[in-house]
């Protein structure tokens, strides 16, 4: 009895401690300036301010690259580390710590200085920094996935079965893996589409650049844009969890 | 058995400075079952997954019906594989794992679900095409991924101690299914396990391997009754070790003489190898040779274990009629019924 009570009390603090900043932040992106009614105003005044489609267009752009090089690099890399680069596997960890560690400014200069040249000239190079910045992060969804499989008999199997080496990634590896990759991929979207300091350090306009210079003209409105970017957050992670539980419904429907 | 199928020459395979593979001979006929035994770390796995085209050999050649494999990848060779670990893929269900190999070969659809209800039918899991991998017992997975190795039609069947995970019931009756099948289909298959009566009891003929080679390849009556080698009759069976002293082609062993049937080695101490049923036990006369130590009832026959006159413990087996007047502490003669005899060092 005691205990249930305490595990409420827990759960009903730890609901406050999430909710009341964001139900306040809700709360105040829908007053309507000085006036004490509710509205949509802020949220109006976002979609009149120059430059968010294009920047959103930007960001949205980067991040699709970002995702798509994340994943061509990260999961055959990480699979190839299960299979046989065991012994490489210590090593690959210390490397992708390294964004963690190493400053942002750091990595911008170095990175910068280490791109090809058409490359400094186009936005795009954003999505290569986006990666190395996610990799500590996406490296270890995609190892814990791949830690919870038999990995090198299925791909045996998979071979043996008259599969090549991309049918049995493509085929086998994947969509075993397919809820780590999701959460990799998640992970990846969060922080392309909320990095700031790479951007204007490189003095890129992105979209978490543009909500920070729109929202210096008005605090109401940047209040919407946080919340907006929220819900556009939680949106995406029910999306991908939607689709990474679609395999374990049917389970549960055969049971 | 008509012509060999399956022909394996000379291969070695080195893992740093140890080789788990020593010029590896085998020829399989078609239609034929080969069991590879031995123990744990022999090569006998490593010789299967070379086979397999999963493990590349040093030196060596495998053919397959007359044309040379060797440096062929593992998705080109149409073997069918069952593995010691489970190895469905997870994300799809008995069917669609059952129609893998179906699909990477283009198989119609039509042609393809015929054949995967025909050979789920034919392993018993005929209603159980819907379920995931995790929602079936170890015996079941086990027998789909067998229906998933034989519907490609292979060439040959490679089986990696594909029932060393189950217990001893569904293990049994597993392995007799195997044999069932593979002899309905004529499946040419190679079975590697370590246990040799698994081995012994549904191969046409059985391997045994010690340190990466073949010690001997033969019908399980061969291999029991006459073993080349000290090794395959140790690994094989249970074997008794007696005492002997040895000059030149014959050993003298309690108190008698026999031929030995290995001749390496020199004249002296050794150990003669002596199978339990190759010794007689009688009611000792006067003090006799041994004293009975246990007598065990094994239904048809029972098990006397005896201690020789220098504390050597050996067992026996008598028909269980024959044997009812010996008790622990009884004076027996022991003798032995072959004329010929291994010996190991002492």
């Amino acid at each position: 009895m005691t205990k249930n009570l305490g595990s409420k009390l827990v759960l009903i603090v730890t609901a406050i401690f999430v909710f009341f900043p964001l139900y306040a932040a809700a709360e105040f992106s829908l007053r309507n300036g000085a006036e004490h009614t509710h509205g949509f105003a802020a949220y109006r005044w976002i979609f009149d301010q120059s430059g968010f489609a294009e920047n959103l267009g930007i960001t949205l752009r980067i991040t699709t690259l970002a995702v798509a090089l994340n994943l061509l690099i990260m999961v055959p890399t990480v699979t190839w580390l299960h299979l046989s680069g065991q012994r490489y596997k210590r090593l690959v960890e210390i490397l992708t710590i390294l964004p963690l560690i190493i400053p942002v400014v750091a990595l911008a200069t170095g990175a910068q200085l280490a791109m090809p040249d058409f490359m400094q000239n186009s936005v795009y190079e954003l999505s290569f920094f986006y990666v190395v910045i996610a990799m500590p992060y996406t490296y270890r969804a995609l190892d814990i996935g791949l830690s919870g499989h038999p990995l090198a008999t299925i791909t045996n199997a998979a071979r043996n079965l008259g599969a090549s080496w991309v049918k049995t990634l493509t085929s086998v590896v994947i969509p075993t893996i397919r809820p780590s990759i999701l959460a990799a991929l998640f992970l990846m979207v969060a922080l392309s589409l909320g990095e700031f300091t790479l951007a204007q350090l490189l003095h890129w306009s992105t979209f978490p650049v543009w909500v920070t210079n729109v929202s210096q003209q008005n605090i109401i409105g940047a209040t919407a844009l946080a919340v907006g970017s929220l819900f556009f957050a939680w949106i995406l992670l029910f999306g991908f969890s939607f689709f990474g539980s679609k395999n374990s419904k049917v389970v549960q429907e055969e049971e | 058995m008509s012509k060999d199928s399956l022909k394996v020459k000379g291969l070695s395979r080195q893992f740093g400075s140890v080789l788990a593979l020593d010029d590896f001979n085998i020829n399989v006929a078609k239609g034929e079952l080969v069991a590879l035994l031995g123990p744990s770390g022999c090569g006998k796995t490593t010789a299967l997954r070379i086979i397999a085209g999963l493990e590349k050999s040093n030196s060596g050649s495998v053919t397959l019906n007359g044309k040379v494999i060797t440096d062929e990848s593992a998705h080109t060779r149409n073997m069918g594989m069952v593995f010691q670990a489970y190895s469905l893929f997870p994300h799809l269900n008995v069917a669609e794992n059952v129609a893998f190999g179906l699909k990477m070969r283009n198989v119609a659809k039509k042609k393809r679900e015929k054949r995967v209800d025909s050979i789920l039918e034919l392993v018993g899991l005929g209603k159980h095409h819907k379920r995931f991998a995790h929602q079936l017992s170890g015996g079941q997975q086990q027998r789909v991924a067998l229906a998933r190795a034989l519907v490609i039609e292979p060439e040959v069947l490679l089986l990696d101690e594909p029932l060393s995970a189950l217990d001893a019931q569904v293990r049994t009756n597993l392995r007799e299914e195997i044999r069932r099948l593979q002899l309905s289909l004529g499946t040419t298959t190679l079975f590697v396990t370590h246990d040799q009566e698994e081995a012994m009891a549904i191969s046409d003929r059985v391997g045994v391997m010690s340190n990466g080679r073949l010690e001997q390849i033969d019908t399980p009556d061969v291999l029991y009754n006459t073993p080349s080698t000290a090794f395959v009759a140790n690994f094989v069976g249970t074997m008794n070790h007696i005492p002997g002293v040895r000059t030149g082609k014959s050993v003298s062993i309690l108190g008698e003489n026999f031929k030995i049937r290995n001749l390496d080695g020199s004249d002296g101490h050794v150990m003669a190898l002596i199978r339990p049923e190759q010794l007689e036990v009688e009611e000792a006369k006067k003090n006799g040779n041994a004293e009975v130590v246990t007598r065990s009832f094994l239904g048809a026959s029972s098990q006397i274990v005896c201690k020789l006159s220098d504390g050597t413990i050996v067992q026996a087996l008598k028909p269980s009629s024959e044997s009812g007047d010996l008790h622990p502490g009884e004076k027996v003669t022991l003798s032995i019924n072959v004329k010929e005899v291994l010996i190991a060092n002492a």
